[in-house]
């Protein structure tokens, strides 16, 4: 069997692009598992995968555990809407507390950006990142960038424009790595504030207008305006943030090619993009959700057969 | 008892001996004689590449006693000193409680008696160090406070800095701010750069840095009075400190030692013995602060020794304490890293500037003075390891790191320490 490169899946940034072309050749296989009338396959069996979410979430945690149901493993799940250290235990002790119980596998999402790093660094079972601060969320970057590869062909080549809220968004971040690393071009847009200072050094185009944005890109990943990871106050309104900002059918009318729209959700609809166009035929964003049980099935089933040294 | 130190090298520019190497023999805490003869003695220290030098002093320390104890106290404090060679330390205020009353100075005081190292405490310029209402800054100074300062938090407001900055030259005393404008850098966890774009974390931009100090020389203009900008970080910073003293500005600065030598590069693991505030910043940096050095911009280099217990440091990196140790591996730090300066140079920015800043008797390597002296070897390497850590806290990014240039012994206090 091949192998990654990686013990854990922390990140986009720590895969070589071998590494993202094996996982995508093992979802396609599992995408067709998973669209027979048996839907489930033995492959981690006896394997026990604990799904330690210290960060609300309902897809992504409704995707690993479709994943690892269908992979047959044993499932366990973990949620706590605050980080863990406000109740007096570290996550250390949490997720040690978990391990003793004989678990093979974390998933683990944590509003501290590090945190499956410093897990990694400290106990000794496989660690799958599903989403770490304002850091990575490896497995939608390459949810995303398989529905791009599924729908265009192939990602390399590609023009993929990134919308909303850069700074705060593992979303963006992750993708950045991904498409970077499979040859897609690279464009942020969204205002000024809501992108990092330094993002030009990670190779990517910049454009503060919407319009250009979209006459420029192939593929369109909008993300979701993120209020409640904003300490700070980076824009006005939602309204103005919409005006300037939302996606609508109108405007994809009048470019003068069509243009692939993604979000990795959930979605505010009416603010960064509207009804009709999030449900149009431009749309792969339930696209998007089918792939990722088949990705986060692929990662499970490669870190699962990878040996520990 | 006497000890007889054979054939070292003396660097200090102050004495008949500068650049000449004698045997020093110290009798009972005095230099007794300096001279090329055997005496004999007790005990004699001997080596290769020994120097001697006026016992080293760091102008940034956090001593955590009183209040976190549990982190390092005034004991330990004095050991890890006494191991990185440093004689006199000027310590923070942010103690619990703060420093601000003449009892928590004559406590850090007398607690040190008996030891080689003498602390100067660094009173509060405002109650609880929150920069709203002045301390009682003339009793405090009469009480032993050698400076004023609100620590680890720069002085945010712009008029208690002015009056501070007013009221203390009664007696020529010195504020000493630590330049960060808060609203800028607030949540930040690391330079802000390519690094901290990469990693998703907050990122602290110079400008934070830089805001503050241009607006400090404006006032300081204004009241005139005396400015130390304390962990220096920028180059900005650096130019427009230059310029200030170009104009005649009484300002001066330090940067500490792990600034000259880490980078941000560093944080890739999340490792929080890499989070210190100001944050590490770039390798081109470093270079501009090897140059702010060698023309004298940066007077003075500190530890910025901060010990952080492990349940402060073994966490998630936003949640984990900023701050390092510092006071052991000072010099072979600057040592190790040195671009090129001289080690005169790099001796007088720990022991002549930082006691001239501070109206400090200068300890001076003579017959008959009272013997305050670091001697040293810059040559010999070594891997610091966390056995050797004398503090309660073992939070050095410099742990399993070879490092060039020991202290082999210090004497102040009529006490000494040899390795």
């Amino acid at each position: 069997m091949q192998q990654l490169s990686v013990k854990h899946l922390l990140g986009i940034k720590d895969l070589t692009a071998e590494d993202i072309h094996l996982i995508f050749e093992t979802a396609d296989n599992f995408k067709q598992v998973i669209n027979r009338p048996i839907k489930k396959v033995p492959s981690l069996r006896d394997i026990t995968i604990a799904n330690v979410f210290f960060e609300n979430s309902t897809r992504t945690r409704l995707s690993f555990e479709l994943a690892e149901k269908r992979l047959s493993a044993d499932v366990i799940n973990f949620s706590s809407s605050s980080s863990s250290v406000k109740k007096g235990e570290t996550l250390l002790d949490t997720v040690n507390n978990i391990l003793a119980m004989k678990v093979d596998m974390i998933v683990m999402r944590h509003s501290s950006v590090g945190s499956p790093h410093f897990l990694a660094k400290h106990v000794k079972c496989k660690i799958v990142n599903a989403g770490d601060g304002t850091h990575e969320h490896p497995t939608q970057a390459l949810l995303d960038a398989f529905s791009i590869r599924e729908k265009l062909g192939d990602v390399a080549g590609k023009k993929v424009c990134i919308f909303g809220d850069i700074l705060h968004s593992r979303v963006a971040l992750s993708n950045i790595f991904a498409l970077q690393k499979l040859g897609a071009q690279v464009m942020v847009c969204g205002p000024k504030t809501l992108l990092p200072t330094y993002i030009q050094e990670l190779g990517v185009k910049i454009e503060l207008n919407l319009r250009k944005a979209l006459e420029w890109c192939d593929v369109a990943n909008v993300l979701r305006i993120q209020l409640e990871r904003q300490t700070i106050k980076y824009f006005p309104s939602l309204r103005e943030y919409s005006l300037y900002y939302g996606i609508n059918k109108t405007l994809l009318d009048s470019l003068k090619k069509e243009i692939v729209i993604m979000h990795p959700g959930p979605i505010n609809r009416g603010v960064e993009i509207t009804s009709d166009v999030a449900d149009s035929k431009h749309s792969i964003i339930l696209n998007q959700v089918e792939n990722g049980v088949a990705i986060r099935m692929a990662v499970l089933y490669l870190l699962a057969g990878a040996s520990n040294n | 008892m006497n000890i007889l130190i054979k054939s070292a090298e003396i660097i200090d520019p102050n004495s008949d001996f500068h650049k000449k190497t004698k045997n020093i023999l110290i009798e009972n805490g005095v230099i007794k004689k300096i001279s090329d003869s055997n005496h004999k003695a007790d005990r004699t220290i001997e080596g290769k590449n020994l120097k001697a030098s006026p016992g080293w002093f760091d102008m940034r320390v956090s001593i955590k006693d009183p209040g976190s104890e549990h982190k390092e106290d005034i004991n330990t404090v004095a050991q890890a000193a006494a191991a990185g060679g440093v004689t006199e330390i000027a310590c923070l205020p942010n103690t619990k409680p703060v420093i601000q009353s003449k009892d928590v100075i004559s406590y850090i005081k007398s607690k040190a008696q008996s030891t080689t190292l003498n602390i100067y405490p660094i009173a509060a310029v405002t109650l609880e160090a929150k920069g709203e209402e002045l301390t009682e800054m003339i009793d405090l100074h009469h009480a032993g406070a050698i400076a004023f300062s609100d620590g680890s938090k720069p002085i945010w407001h712009s008029d208690i800095l002015l009056k501070a900055l007013q009221y203390i030259q009664m007696f020529d005393g010195l504020i000493i701010d630590r330049p960060e404008e808060r609203q800028l850098s607030n949540f930040g966890q690391m330079n802000e750069g390519k690094m901290s774009t990469l990693l998703g974390l907050k990122g602290i931009p110079k400008l934070a840095e830089e805001l503050i100090i241009e607006r400090d020389l404006k006032i300081l203009e204004y009241t005139g009075g005396r400015i130390h900008f304390s962990l220096i970080s920028s180059p900005g910073s650096l130019d427009l400190i230059r310029e200030a003293k170009k104009k005649g500005l009484n300002v001066t600065c330090d940067i500490a030692a792990h600034h000259l030598c880490l980078d941000d590069s560093l944080l890739e693991n999340f490792d929080t013995n890499y989070k210190v505030n100001p944050p590490l910043r770039s390798k081109e940096d470093i270079n501009q602060f090897w140059k702010a050095l060698a023309d004298n911009t940066i007077d003075v280099i500190v530890s910025d020794h901060n010990p952080q217990d492990e349940e402060s440091k073994n966490l998630e990196f936003d949640l984990a304490d900023f701050g390092i140790l510092g006071l052991q591996t000072l010099f072979p730090v600057i040592n190790t890293y040195n671009k090129k300066i001289k080690l005169e140079k790099i001796i007088e920015k720990l022991t002549v500037t930082p006691r001239e800043i501070l109206n400090i008797p200068i300890p001076k390597i003579e017959e008959g003075a009272k013997a305050n002296i670091t001697i040293f070897d810059p040559e010999t390497e070594w891997v610091f390891s966390e056995k050797d850590i004398k503090s309660k806290s073992k939070n050095s990014p410099f742990i399993g790191k070879k490092l060039k240039g020991t202290v082999v012994a210090v004497f102040n206090n009529n006490q000494h320490f040899i390795h």
